[in-house]
């Protein structure tokens, strides 16, 4: 049964419909990222969810009941904004017994709750700090310290990396993940940023113009995107055109060479040509012993990365990335050097739509 | 429910600011008995003491806004690219005729300039000119400074300066050829703002005795009945022409860094 | 002006003599005039010092003349701050086209500024005794004003009139405040459960407060100190102090010189003790900005 249930959610802004047939079924304790690039109704579903948009049809279903219209201060979620959304009148504790003392909660408690909260996110000493004296990580560690404390339903989390240093993000990650998992709390987390939405959730749900493109967990939606949107959007791919021999057999021909597709059928006509996917990583530098496919190539540029290093190929007329680790004992080819990469029919995506 | 409560709020208060500009026009065209006329304009216009302050405070406000801005700017200038120290203080001087009241400091001039004192301005009509045009820069100080400066906040004074004297620029030009052009948009402001100010001005001018616009519509108000409103008609426009350049300039002025 | 030398003190001089021109005019047109004010207070007639001046304006016109300019200013800047907040909240936070806000700015920019003689005039032309809406209200309503006991040359005639420039003022210094209250706090306080008068009262209002205060401290000494308006309206015969001052700068009616400097030194103390119980409330209240 699910805990939290999104069905069949429209939203139109006068003429423009920002989303629509959205549908999703969260799981207590589940951590869900809605993925997408800036505009594709994402925050429109979490304002939705939080009610600062009331929904132009469907309905929102919270622990079996129905708050589709019931106004945000009603609702009991913990939201944590983009950005500078601590009251700056407030000192940190103050603003963390925000939700408590609107609940009327005695001082006592809201005291010890406070005090609680403030040790979960790691700043137990920093209560009578103004929000302008702290770090941009700090202030988001205590938005989702007063978030959390009036112990909410539902925990909202609105891009609230985005502003922050690429460092403190990372970090950052790990935190909010750990406390969710400790509290068990369900969230919804909206991101524009792939690696966030990888590395943190249970579920990922893509969004693109306004509808769910695909929901997957995070190596499903990384290894097997359904549309090319999410091919596209979730991770680096290479295209490579091929065509259809036989459409129940699942052959192919590519670059001038025949593969046999392991799951076999094609929803395509024998002859059509498509658009096949791969990723860098699964593009190997010289003869792989399991793979089936080897072309050649020549070294176009050498993207030192650290512990990776990306290699632009042209093989066949296209250009293709491959990853390969770094090795010490190994230094990178040069560019235009004649080489050889091999690929597996196995991770080859075929691009439908 | 609050957007009704927002139309409502407003509407109200739209009447309340209506009523006195309709008044005042309706009356002011009510001379004739046979119908609405300009009859009162005309009278106004062809008064010989209306054009005598009229252009008086006119070249008193053009005075006015040159010597203030000869003061304002190069001081809001040096402020903020050698004396960051001083701001306050120099911020706390500019808002002060927000204070101490015009008639006091008027006052003050009268007892401490009189002809009896060390520097006698009131003894001659210039001296008590230039003494009126001071005043006006002291009461238009906290609007012009506080343009100048918002001015030179937006650009980067420092770097500017130091390009131009990289370049063998000197001082005047620097001020002149760099700055300026720079904070034009704001010195504009500040120097419509101060002519609306300085057109209509009544205390200082009348304690000194000086024949401006402000205290001829005060003589004109008590021994009047139509006139009055078509003065407050043409002052009302000329502040409102007044804020109106000021949005130009400020539209002006984002076109060109749009275009930038 | 010479390019500044190395060397601090050479450098710290020529920075300072960078300032002379201004704090020449600040001295001469500003700060003198108002330190002979406040001397000329405590001096008598010979130079003597003496607290006579200031006990010379403990009489009941004066003091009286003191209380109604105190009660204007103070009523004139507490309802064009309340009417004036209202008409910005409408437009700013009231979801009302751009269009409507930024005519509302452009108008309260010319009103605030249209304050002295023509105001009064404009005032006389519509709630005068034959003015339009007088008139009007008499032949089609037959509601008679002044039997109503409404005066335009009264007391609460002035409070009207003055509003006409205090609410916009009020509108034109509280925008960029209202601006600032970020849709994140609205939206924070309210997932939080707090209805929309928590809100107002437990963040709203405390962040907007020291914008208000400074307002409602510069609307006080901006009602404190008009004379033409009032004077343009009522004539010389209106018992405020600026009034009553103006009448002493032209003709001493106190009859005696000294006792002008103490009424005048009475004004500045009086828009200085508000500012600076504005400064004070502000410190104590900013404790959590930069």
């Amino acid at each position: 049964m699910a805990y939290l249930e999104l069905k069949n959610l429209k939203k139109s802004f006068g003429p423009t419909t920002v989303v629509q047939d959205f549908n999703l079924s969260v799981g207590r304790g589940e951590f869900i990222s809605l993925l997408g690039p800036s505009g594709c109704g994402k925050t429109t579903v979490l304002r939705m969810v939080a009610g600062f948009e009331i929904p132009t049809s469907g309905s929102i279903v919270i622990d079996g009941q129905d708050v589709t219209r019931v106004k945000p201060n009603g609702r009991n979620i913990g939201m944590v904004f983009q950005a500078y959304a601590l009251f700056p009148n407030m000192t940190v504790a103050q603003n963390v017994a925000f939700g408590l003392k609107i609940k009327g909660m005695g001082r006592a408690d809201i005291d010890t709750r406070v005090r609680e909260m403030l040790k979960l996110i790691g700043l137990p000493e920093l209560g009578n700090r103004f929000p302008f004296q702290l770090s941009g990580g700090q202030q988001q560690r205590v938005a989702l310290a007063r978030a959390l404390a009036p112990s909410p339903r539902v925990l909202l989390l609105d891009e609230p990396l985005s502003a922050l240093d690429a460092k403190i993000r990372v970090s950052l990650r790990t935190e909010i993940r750990e406390i969710q998992r400790e509290l068990g709390i369900t969230t919804i987390f909206v991101t524009h940023d792939q690696e966030e939405a990888l590395s943190m959730s249970d579920r990922i749900v893509v969004m693109y113009g306004g509808v769910a493109e695909q929901v997957g967990n995070p190596h499903e939606v990384y290894n097997r995107p359904r549309t090319r949107f999410v091919a596209n959007f979730v991770g680096t791919l290479n295209t490579l055109d091929a065509t259809v021999r036989d459409a129940d057999a699942g052959t192919l021909t590519m670059a001038g060479v025949d593969l046999t597709l392991p799951e076999g059928g094609l929803q395509a006509k024998s002859g059509e040509r498509l658009t096949v996917a791969l990723r860098p990583e699964a593009v190997q530098l010289g003869r792989g012993a399991d793979s089936d496919i080897v072309l050649p190539g020549s070294i176009e540029d050498v993207h030192f990365m650290g512990s990776v290093i990306r290699l632009k190929v042209a093989v066949a007329g296209s250009s293709l990335s491959l990853d390969t680790f770094n090795r010490s004992d190994m230094p990178p080819p040069a560019v235009g050097a004649a080489i050889e990469v091999s690929l597996s029919p196995k991770d080859l995506i075929v691009l439908q739509g | 429910m609050t957007r009704l409560l927002a139309w409502s709020a407003l509407l109200l208060g739209c009447v309340f600011f209506a009523l006195p500009l309709v008044g005042m026009t309706e009356f002011s065209m009510r001379m004739l008995r046979e119908g609405y006329s300009f009859e009162a304009y005309r009278v106004v216009l062809v008064d010989e003491r209306f054009q005598l302050t009229f252009s008086y405070s006119v070249l008193m406000a053009l005075a006015t806004i040159v010597v203030g801005m000869v003061l304002v700017v190069p001081t809001a200038y040096w402020v903020r690219l050698r004396l960051p120290a001083a701001r306050p203080w120099i911020e706390f001087i500019t808002l002060l005729p927000l204070v101490i009241p015009a008639i006091v400091i008027v006052f003050g001039y009268i007892r401490l300039y009189n002809t009896s004192s060390w520097l006698p301005l009131t003894g001659s009509t210039t001296g008590t000119n230039i003494l009126l045009m001071f005043g006006y820069v002291t009461l238009s100080l906290p609007y012009m400074y506080r343009a100048v400066d918002t001015g030179l906040r937006t650009i980067d004074v420092a770097t500017l300066t130091e390009a131009a004297l990289s370049l063998g620029a000197g001082w005047v030009t620097i001020l002149t050829r760099v700055i300026l052009p720079n904070v034009l948009v704001a010195v504009l402001s500040g120097a419509f703002l101060t002519f609306a100010i300085v057109i209509g001005e009544f205390t200082m001018a009348a304690l000194l005795d000086r024949p401006a616009f402000g205290p001829f519509m005060q003589l004109l108000g008590a021994n009047r009945a139509y006139e009055p409103a078509a003065l407050a008609v043409i002052a009302f426009g000329i502040t409102w022409a007044c804020m109106a350049l000021i949005q130009l300039a400020t539209r002006f002025s984002k076109h060109i860094q749009v275009q930038r | 002006m010479p390019e500044p030398r190395p060397g601090p003190l050479s450098r710290l001089n020529l920075n300072w003599l960078g300032l002379l021109p201004f704090a020449l005019f600040a001295l001469l047109f500003l700060i003198l005039p108002t330190m002979k004010i406040v001397v000329g207070a405590f001096q008598t007639p010979d130079g003597n010092f003496t607290l006579d001046n200031i006990y010379g304006l403990n009489t009941e016109s004066i003091v009286s003349s003191y209380w109604v300019s105190i009660q204007l200013s103070l009523i004139t800047a507490f309802l064009g701050c309340l009417i004036g907040f209202a008409m910005a909240a409408a437009v700013i936070l009231g979801k009302l086209p751009g269009k409507v806000r930024s005519g509302l700015m452009t108008f309260s920019g010319v009103a605030s500024n249209f304050a002295g003689v023509p105001l009064a005039f404009a005032f006389l032309a519509t709630l005068g005794p034959v003015g339009l809406v007088t008139i009007w209200l008499r032949n089609e309503f037959g509601i008679n004003l002044r039997a109503m006991g409404f005066n335009l040359l009264s007391f609460w005639g002035l409070v009207v009139v003055y509003l006409f420039f205090q609410i916009p003022l009020m509108i034109l210094m509280i925008a960029p405040a209202l601006d600032g209250l970020k849709r994140e706090w609205r939206e924070a306080a309210e997932i939080l459960g707090a209805s929309a008068s928590q809100y107002w009262r437990m963040v709203a209002l405390p962040i907007l407060f020291p914008a208000l205060l400074g307002t409602f401290a510069l609307l006080f000494a901006n009602s404190f100190g008009a004379i033409a308006t009032a004077f343009a309206l009522t004539g010389p015969q209106l018992n405020i102090v600026p009034i009553k001052l103006y009448a002493q700068i032209r003709g001493d009616v106190l009859g005696n010189p000294h006792l002008g400097y103490a009424l005048a030194f009475g004004m500045i103390v009086i828009t200085a003790l508000a500012n600076g119980l504005y400064i004070w409330l502000r410190v104590r209240s900013e404790r959590w900005l930069k």
